[in-house]
């Protein structure tokens, strides 16, 4: 469903992918795994066609990424990037205003679930409320792939679990989940897939429970193995 | 484009609501020294009015242009960039938006203007303003000759005069943005590129020579404008989507 | 909902759903919660919750039925064998316990029997 091919991004002379490729397919939810600056970021950016890459391709549904699939691929950053005057309502409201698959119903009842008040204005809202409307917002859409990139940033134990739920609801068969985090416990339990990232380098893809069955091994621990300081086991 | 419009309208409300704050403010003033009988006061007031009339309109020009410059170097720009536009549409909206706030707050200010100095003729005491207001009319029109066509054809290579302008001006702007992206400073280098091209297109339309009678003149500097705010327009639009980096 | 992250969590949902038909907190023949359901009550995948119905069904627990949902078996004798499989499971268990800190069979049973009568006092 979402495909890259050689995926490469250089900042001037700092390379933040270096050609990735790879094949992410409906019915996952995969975890997007790797420490700060890995890649994840612009990985994703480029999926969402908000970065034009240096080379490569990003395919959503076989066509390159670009005004077309901003349609069908929800994107959520982790920096806020709402317009100042905004309340919570109106942020709903302008992505009614621009994305056909958008619900305010559902938006409201996630806000209601989640304690937020749409009537608040955003910048008068702590970081963690921020995360939830945003999650909110994605999660109101009904796209044909979400990408979250670090849904569980800055939020406190309690709505972290009111977060992960929001995303259980969203996954269904026909979807594409992609999350990104460094908080690898987090989506131990909801992910099934992990993609290993590490300095714009794809590792390796693989499925969780296959893992704890023949290796043994969490994805925390196999984290710990690629990016720890100790050597990368095969 | 209508939806684009909307939220680039209400990118800028706040400052205009500011700006008819202050209008209001001098328009007391002056009113106040209209009706107190006071001629210093009702000379500040006017003088105040004159000068944010100026200032108003070429404000909407910079509040346009600082939207734009804010949508390509901060993070404020995803909520452009991430919705299904291209950025044709997403830079027409914006032009539309500058176009729109002009002809209002021109109009607005000509209004009030027109209002203003209907009341100070209105006085017996004021009758010699009037008198010296006609005066000046008939010179003005014994130099150029005021008719309909003339004044099409002026009105038409203003405009066309204007979105060259703007193009400019954007076009400045993604440029200094998609090399020099995020960087603090790069505004400078908006703003010495627009007065580069600013002046090589003045120096452009000049070539069109005045002895062609002053319609055709108008006319011609109006049509090449038109096509030069064309090109810069598509050339902006594909800059941002090539060097899009939000 | 917690885990053991370094073994299936299929296996662990699979087992906790185990003990509940057996303690008979979910009776014969009650509904189980859609798949979806399934996956946010305890904070899994849905893949994951979809392995679960799969072993369940295997294990001959619970039966699918078609547009209706997935139910707890009736069959009251395939009950009353898993639950003397989890309690030979639990033996089997402690009798391993206790063999690794080097106690017989008999000290098994006789410190079993003690702990009941302390309870019972």
């Amino acid at each position: 469903m979402l495909e890259s091919r050689e995926l490469t991004k250089k900042f001037g002379a700092k390379t933040a992918v270096d050609r990735v490729s790879l094949k992410l397919e409906a019915g996952h939810i995969y975890a997007m795994l790797g420490p700060n600056g890995s890649g994840k970021t612009t990985w994703m950016k480029m999926a969402a066609g908000l970065i034009k890459p240096t080379a490569g391709d990003v395919l959503f549904a076989g066509s390159p990424v670009g005004i077309a699939s901003r349609r069908d691929v929800a994107y959520m950053s982790t920096e806020p990037y709402f317009y100042l005057w905004m309340t919570v309502e109106d942020a709903g409201k302008y992505y009614a205003d621009f994305f056909e698959d958008f619900s305010m119903e559902r938006f409201l009842s996630m806000l209601r679930s989640m304690d937020l008040n749409e009537k608040d204005k955003i910048k008068n809202l702590s970081s963690g409320m921020v995360a939830k409307m945003k999650i909110a917002l994605t999660l109101a859409r009904d796209a044909k792939v979400y990408m979250l990139d670090e849904p569980f940033n800055g939020i406190d134990l309690l709505a972290r679990d009111e977060i992960r739920t929001a995303i259980l609801h969203a996954a269904v068969p026909e979807k594409l989940l992609l999350l990104s985090s460094h908080l690898v416990e987090e989506m131990e339990a909801i992910a099934d897939r992990a993609i290993f990232i590490r300095m714009g380098k794809l590792i390796e893809v693989r499925d969780l429970e296959e893992m704890r069955e023949t290796d043994g091994v969490s994805m925390a621990d196999r984290y710990r193995a690629i990016f720890g300081h100790g050597e990368v086991q095969a | 484009m209508l939806r684009l419009l909307k939220y680039e309208l209400r990118k800028t409300l706040f400052a205009k609501l500011v700006l008819l704050g202050i209008t209001f403010v001098a328009e007391a003033v002056f009113l106040a020294g209209f009706w107190g009988n006071r001629e210093n006061t009702l000379l500040i007031g006017a003088a105040l009015l004159f000068f944010i009339a100026l200032i108003g309109i070429a404000l909407m020009g910079i509040l346009s242009l600082m939207t734009l410059h804010r949508d390509m170097n901060t993070r404020q720009g995803y909520m452009l960039f991430m919705t299904p536009n291209s950025c044709y549409r997403i830079l027409g909206a914006k032009v539309i938006e500058c176009g729109i706030s002009l002809l209002l707050a021109g109009a607005f200010f000509f209004a009030l203007g027109l209002l203003d100095f209907s009341l100070l003729l209105g006085k017996d005491s004021n009758r010699q303003i009037w008198d010296m207001f006609t005066q000046i009319i008939h010179a003005v029109n014994e130099q150029v000759v005021l008719d309909t066509p003339h004044i099409s054809a002026l009105i038409f290579s203003m405009l066309a005069a204007w979105l060259c302008t703007v193009t400019t001006a954007y076009l400045s702007d993604v440029v200094s943005s998609s090399l020099l992206n995020g960087q603090k400073a790069n505004w400078i280098i908006t703003f010495l590129l627009f007065l580069v091209l600013n002046y090589a297109i003045s120096k452009l339309l000049t070539l069109v020579p005045a002895s062609l009678g002053t319609i055709t003149v108008l006319l011609l500097q109006g049509v090449v404008s038109l096509v030069l705010a064309g090109i810069m327009y598509v050339i902006t639009a594909r800059l941002m989507d090539k060097y899009l980096s939000v | 909902m917690d885990y053991d992250p370094m073994s299936p969590i299929w296996l662990q949902v699979v087992n906790r759903i185990k003990g509940s038909i057996a303690t008979g907190a979910i009776g014969p023949g009650e509904k189980l919660p859609g798949g979806r359901d399934m996956a946010v009550q305890f904070s899994i995948n849905p893949n994951t919750a979809a392995r679960v119905y799969q072993e369940l069904e295997r294990a001959g627990l619970c039966e699918t039925r078609r547009g209706m949902g997935t139910y707890v078996t009736g069959d009251a004798a395939r009950i009353a064998q898993l639950r003397t499989q989890m309690a030979a499971d639990a033996a089997g268990r402690y009798l391993r316990d206790l063999r690794i800190l080097g106690l017989s069979r008999a000290d098994a049973i006789r410190l079993l029997s003690e702990k009941e009568e302390n309870e019972n006092a």
